[in-house]
């Protein structure tokens, strides 16, 4: 019995074309090597002509090309007909198309965004509440790098579904920085100032010009919209330098900024209600025409 | 003539001045103050850009050699020495991105009708040190300010912002040694008038040449509206204007623009 067994394996053995094996082997590992190469020589040569994207992707499709090419020499070594394998990848692509379909959808969608760009390598996009700088671009996922230094794998078909913004394709951004100021103030004269700040700040660029918008009648105060337009690589110091010059230049012309109040009526404007005071020593006159002390 | 207070003197483009170790050269010019100070070992350049309180420009460039230091609050950029024989100079340099031209009042050049406008752009300073004038650092000499140029927010191209005259007369050009002159010749061949509201100028294409009297000058440049296309096509002289007279070559162009040809662009890009 045992006897017959260890004959079976060795006929087996000795049937299996190892040379050719070797060979085929051989040549994937080639294949391997030299697509990497080829792939690296070309991204050099275009390095300096194209974008980094670009780049990428002319890196990938050469080292796809050159391993496609040895992997069908490597197969034909083994001794596997081209026919035959093609109809078996057929076959293949419908088992795995219904095992993982998860996988071929982000293959798919993974395409679509590679021909639709909608945003390349180094661009700062925003995903479902996520902004990061894309890293790569990959087969089933995009990578992306936050600004806390985070790394985040995104599924190609996240981004063929959700709403993508793309805070790099263009070169300028404009801020909308909203302020309130009290009643009281002269609207125009804070606009006048606003847009002296905005003309004063080295980031704001000079057009499309600066503006300044009365958005509405607020709780607590007159609501103001103050717009300008930056570099899209200077938007944080741009918000936030703009944000200190303004706190400053309205605190330096005594224009307040109010914090939600709420004004107390007894009825009518004619007839002030009575508030009586139970220790008016420890109560600062304020001249308020509403108050009556009970000495 | 000017007088001075001790120790100072006007200062020269170009011109090698020599310090000891130790010393601090001080300069004042454009918008610009500029300490340039030697050590044994180093090089520290200290600069502060401010827009002067009062809208008028100073006219002249003061400089001083001394043992005193700015306030600790100015930031410093230290460089090492590298076998320097201990001497600075001063290069011109055009802006590094081109320069939208707004004259301060719309001009109209009618159809057929062709001008010179002289503008005037402001110069960076490149600090250079040694035989060789190896450069350490560049200096704006007024806070540049910058405009975007384009069609729409999508298609266009960030500038620098400079509003002029737009002066037709070169006797009126003001002498400034932190500005450079260029001359702009504008030919319309259109049939309708052309409302000059703003222009680009291509800055980093030009090189700065000076003349007799120190004055800083470009090359011309020809900015010809076509007939019937939308673009404009721009000429620039291979040498100084002939209106500077005599001039030496201080620095040459930032960017170089392949001999004889000629930059056709879109009109939106030229004037806006």
């Amino acid at each position: 019995m045992l006897e017959t067994l260890q004959t079976t394996i060795a006929q087996v053995i000795g049937s299996i074309a190892w040379g050719k094996w070797l060979s085929a082997g051989f040549l994937l590992v080639l294949g391997i090597v030299l697509a990497t190469f080829v792939a690296r020589s070309v991204g050099r040569l275009v390095e300096t002509r194209t974008t980094r994207h670009h780049q990428v992707m002319i890196r990938r499709v050469f080292f796809y090309l050159v391993f496609l090419l040895f992997a069908i020499a490597a197969l034909r070594e083994a001794g596997f007909s081209l026919e035959v394998v093609l109809g078996a990848a057929g076959i293949l692509t419908v088992a795995i198309g219904f095992a993982s379909q998860t996988s071929a959808s982000n293959i798919i969608s993974g395409l679509f965004l590679v021909m639709e760009k909608p945003f390349e390598i180094g661009d700062t996009i925003e995903v479902d509440a996520t902004i990061g700088e894309v890293v790569a671009i990959d087969l089933l996922s995009v990578k992306l790098r936050t600004a806390d230094n985070l790394y985040v794998r995104i599924p190609n078909e996240t981004l063929i579904k959700t709403r993508v913004i793309n805070r790099s394709r263009f070169p300028i951004r404009r801020i909308d920085l909203v302020l309130g100021i009290a009643y009281a103030e002269d609207v125009e004269k804070v606009q006048d100032l606003l847009l002296e700040l905005a003309q004063q700040n080295t980031v704001c660029l000079e057009e499309p010009k600066p503006f300044v918008l009365v958005t509405g009648f607020g709780a607590s105060s007159v609501d103001l919209q103050f717009s300008f337009w930056v570099p899209r690589e200077e938007f944080l110091d741009g918000r936030g330098s703009m944000m200190i010059v303004v706190k400053k230049a309205l605190d330096e012309h005594g224009i307040e900024i109010p914090f939600p109040h709420t004004s107390v009526y007894a009825g009518s404007h004619s007839e002030p209600f009575r508030v009586q005071l139970m220790a008016p020593e420890q109560q600062k006159d304020k001249d308020s025409p509403d108050v009556d002390r009970n000495d | 003539m000017t007088v001075y207070p001790e120790g100072q003197r006007d200062g020269v483009w170009a011109h090698p001045y020599q310090l000891a170790s130790g010393q601090t050269q001080q300069h004042r010019l454009g918008h610009t103050h500029l300490w340039v100070t030697l050590l044994d070992q180093e090089w520290q350049v200290r600069f502060v850009v401010q827009q002067p309180e009062d809208s008028a420009d100073p006219l002249t460039w003061f400089e001083t050699i001394g043992h005193s230091l700015p306030s600790s609050e100015i930031p410093v950029q230290r460089f090492v020495r590298s076998g320097d024989n201990g001497e600075v100079c001063f290069i011109p340099a055009m802006a590094s991105l081109p320069t939208v031209i707004r004259p301060s009042q719309p001009l109209t050049v009618p159809a057929g009708g062709r001008c010179v406008l002289y503008v005037g752009t402001n110069l960076w300073m490149k600090v250079c040190v040694g035989e060789g004038r190896s450069e350490l650092t560049e200096v704006p000499l007024a806070v540049p300010s910058r405009t975007w140029l384009g069609r729409n927010s999508m298609e266009g191209e960030i500038c620098y912002a400079s509003s002029t005259y737009g002066r037709l007369a070169l006797e009126a050009v003001p002498k400034r040694p932190w500005r450079a002159v260029t001359p702009v010749t504008i030919i319309n061949r259109r049939e309708r008038p052309l409302l000059l509201e703003r222009f680009s100028l291509p800055t980093p294409l030009l090189s700065v040449y000076r003349n007799g009297q120190g004055l800083l000058w470009t090359p011309g440049i020809t900015v010809e509206c076509e007939t019937d296309m939308n673009s404009a096509s721009l000429r620039i002289d291979q040498s100084a204007p002939q209106a500077a007279g005599e001039c030496e070559l201080l620095a040459p162009a930032r960017e170089k623009l392949a001999k004889g040809r000629r930059l056709v662009r879109a009109f939106d890009h030229i004037f806006g």
